[in-house]
């Protein structure tokens, strides 16, 4: 199945820093876009403010034809209502529930729980805490939970950043399949060449207080 | 160690005080003489048996322990007599049962003037005092004080129509003095249900200025200074006691010459015409011995053991419903301060956690002035069928209000450890703001909520000056261990069941600090998920 023509990704957006500020522009038609850079250069805060959690910004967000943020406007759609897939670099698992539950936490239902473990590998983990879990197996949790929660777009930051390079490769193949059976398109954070060679179309360019694509 | 900053402070007039501003203070002393002194009591002097050493250091000055109906009248006389070359004299007023175990105990201070001779013969029995150097120098007037707006006059029988009636505590003199009034007037036993005790007769004073109780039994002095009341009955003749006041040396004193000089004084014409002029009236030319004896040493014994499983039981009681009814704004005001920002954060902060540093009297005050039956508010709670002060629902308001600070600063401490970002994942997966608050933030803040719930429940078990000014100290109902304590301090008697009693409240608040530290533990191992990683 082919990648979603229809597909764009509009940002205009002035980001607040202490020393500076980021500088965002952004248009593309492309489903697979990797924004690399140093650290501290604000390439997370782009992915948070996709994902709603990050109301700072000032600007414009246009996924499809969805309008997430218009400061002119004051339009602003909560995360609850976006249905974004995102994995922050910090990988956290809701500690006091198990490996099970989170998956299953966007409303996910019980086979397709199964089904997506199988795939990611962490079938035999499901009873358990998610504080008993190695780095790698809590990068594929997170990502697990945020495939199964049935996203319009997802938004990974640094998603294999854990995982030995087999296994790295194996995952982003995985996802990336995954992501084009369904239309879904990927925002990559990641300062990994491989990773973002696996996994992009598009890469663009974080530094010096703006984007630019590469 | 202690100092005698702390024994005089508290009710210790200072030189400077002018006659006006003693008296303006009259008003609010009452209220304090009620509850503010008893912690500190127990803090200082009762504890501090060597306070007598820095007394002794400093140059000399009498240190006057005297009944708090004297507390007018007293500095009066003292200013004549340090005006005549005297001695200059610190005055400690309290109600004289408890300066009686004070000067006992502590063995600090020169003077003793006692509202009872009844102390004055304990004392000689501790070998504190020796009864032929005291002197009986006046005695006052039991009075029915009734607010303003009661029609008087008011006879003792009278008194059966009204819903309260304000005593002092029942071991101090004018407590005891009153019940035996109301007894002689054979009313005792019908009344005795609506009886609620206030620490010193000026506490139950107050509770009638500020129309709370509507009639109180109080000393004609007190009455005939304080504003806003009425006298409609006195209790004259000799089938009524009077309080006698005696003044005596106190054995502990490096002054003795000083001392018994400064009670002939009192006794002379200067001190007479004072006390007079005061309201008090002279002398009697014969003493009614032992007229408000018994009831202490009575009520010390058969009933102690109801009385501790009482105080425990209520104590308990209100704890938990203080914890239970505090949980809801406990969490909403931990979380509100925890994760939103607005305008008068600030502000909300510092009011909620206000109790915490204001004393528990003055935050009991404020209480009383909001919830007391004849404001706005505390008149509608009552029609409702919930009045709040002397009952339990007051006992336990004011265990919330001075609880509720660690509650939500405890609460707040673990919303703020739960990394925000939990709840923005969760928003992220489709969990609005008030479902990520049950999904995720309670539950992940869970065991800090708890360790705050234990550290209130102990805060309220302990609490004292609040609830003393909001809901008196009326057995059954708001009698907790910390006031039971404190009424049994009063008394020679019942030193095992304080001791009982002291046992049960160190216990109760140790275990509760236990868990306190546990639930704490717990709250860090459930958020040590990242540190895992």
């Amino acid at each position: 199945m082919p990648a979603d023509t229809n597909f764009h990704l509009g940002l205009d957006l002035e980001i607040p820093f202490t020393g500076g500020g980021l500088r965002v522009e952004l248009n593309t038609a492309s489903t697979r876009i990797a924004v690399v850079g140093p650290s501290g250069s604000g390439k997370s805060t782009i992915l948070r403010i996709l994902a709603g959690v990050e109301r700072r910004a000032h600007g414009t967000v246009l996924v499809k034809e969805h309008c997430w943020q218009d400061s002119s406007n004051g339009t602003w759609v909560p995360s609850w209502d976006r249905r974004v897939g995102w994995v922050p670099q910090e990988t956290l698992l809701f500690p006091h529930l198990t490996v099970r539950e989170n998956l299953s936490y966007g409303g996910a239902l019980p086979d397709w729980v199964s089904e997506t473990a199988a795939l990611l590998q962490i079938e035999d983990l499901l009873d358990r805490r998610s504080r008993r879990l190695s780095g790698g197996e809590r990068q594929r949790v997170a990502l697990g939970r945020a495939l199964l929660s049935k996203p319009r777009i997802l938004l990974l930051d640094e998603p294999f950043s854990a995982l030995d390079r087999p296994l790295r490769g194996e995952l982003s193949e995985l996802v990336s399949d995954w992501a084009l059976d369904r239309s879904v398109p990927i925002v990559l954070v990641s300062h990994d060449e491989e990773d973002a060679k696996w996994l992009a179309e598009e890469r663009w360019h974080v530094g010096g207080g703006s984007l630019r694509k590469e | 160690m202690f100092h005698k900053a702390k024994t005089s402070t508290r009710w210790v007039q200072p030189r400077t005080l002018s006659l006006r501003e003693l008296r303006r203070k009259s008003i609010i002393t009452a209220v304090w003489s009620t509850a503010l002194l008893a912690p500190m009591q127990l803090n200082g002097a009762i504890l501090t048996g060597d306070s007598r050493t820095t007394e002794e250091a400093s140059d000399s000055v009498l240190l006057v322990l005297a009944a708090a109906s004297l507390a007018d009248v007293l500095p009066r006389i003292g200013d004549e007599w340090e005006r005549l070359g005297g001695t200059p004299l610190v005055f400690s007023f309290d109600a004289t049962s408890r300066l009686a175990v004070q000067a006992s105990q502590s063995g600090a201070g020169d003077i003793f003037f006692s509202a009872d001779p009844q102390w004055i013969r304990w004392l000689e029995e501790q070998g504190t005092v020796s009864l032929g150097s005291a002197v009986h120098f006046a005695a006052n007037e039991l009075v029915i004080a009734v607010s303003r707006d009661v029609s008087v006059p008011v006879e003792p029988d009278k008194l059966l129509g009204f819903e309260r009636i304000a005593l002092a505590g029942e071991n101090v003199p004018a407590g005891k003095y009153a019940r035996t009034a109301l007894e002689r007037a054979g009313v005792w036993s019908e009344i005795e249900e609506d009886v609620v005790r206030g620490g010193s007769v000026r506490g139950a004073l107050e509770w009638v200025v500020r129309g709370e109780v509507p009639a109180g039994i109080v000393y004609r002095t007190d009455a005939e200074a304080a504003p806003s009341v009425s006298i409609a009955f006195v209790f004259e003749g000799p089938e009524y006691p009077q309080a006698q006041y005696w003044g005596v040396p106190l054995g502990s004193t490096a002054y003795e010459e000083s001392a018994a000089d400064f009670v002939n004084f009192v006794l002379g014409d200067a001190g007479q015409s004072l006390l007079r002029e005061a309201g008090f009236s002279p002398p009697q030319s014969f003493v009614t011995d032992g007229e408000a004896e018994g009831h202490a040493a009575g009520d010390a014994g058969d009933d102690l053991v109801a009385s501790i499983s009482s105080a425990v039981r209520l104590s308990l009681i209100v704890a938990l419903l203080a914890t239970l009814v505090g949980l809801v704004p406990a969490v909403g005001l931990g979380w509100v301060l925890a994760r939103r920002d607005f305008r008068g954060k600030t502000v909300l902060s510092t009011i909620v956690t206000a109790p915490l540093v204001i004393p528990p009297v003055v935050t009991g005050f404020l209480l009383l002035s909001v919830l007391g039956a004849s404001t706005p508010l505390g008149g509608l709670i009552a029609s409702l069928g919930f009045p709040v002060p002397f009952t339990i629902l007051g006992a336990s308001i004011a265990a919330l209000v001075v609880g509720l600070p660690l509650y939500v600063i405890s609460v707040r401490g673990a919303f703020e450890a739960v990394d925000p970002m939990y709840e923005e994942l969760s928003w992220t997966l489709g969990s609005s703001p008030w479902k990520t608050f049950f999904r995720v933030s309670l539950p992940l803040a869970l065991p800090g909520i708890a360790a705050g719930a234990v550290l209130a429940f102990a805060r309220s078990l302990g609490e004292f000056g609040a609830t003393v000014v909001l809901a008196g100290n009326v057995e059954g109902s708001t009698r907790t261990i910390a006031l039971a304590v404190y009424t049994l301090l009063e008394s020679p008697t019942g030193r095992e069941a304080v001791w009982v009693l002291v046992g049960a409240s160190v216990m109760i608040s140790l275990i509760a600090l236990l868990g306190f530290e546990a639930l704490s533990r717990r709250q860090k191992r459930r958020l040590e998920d990242r540190h895992a990683r």
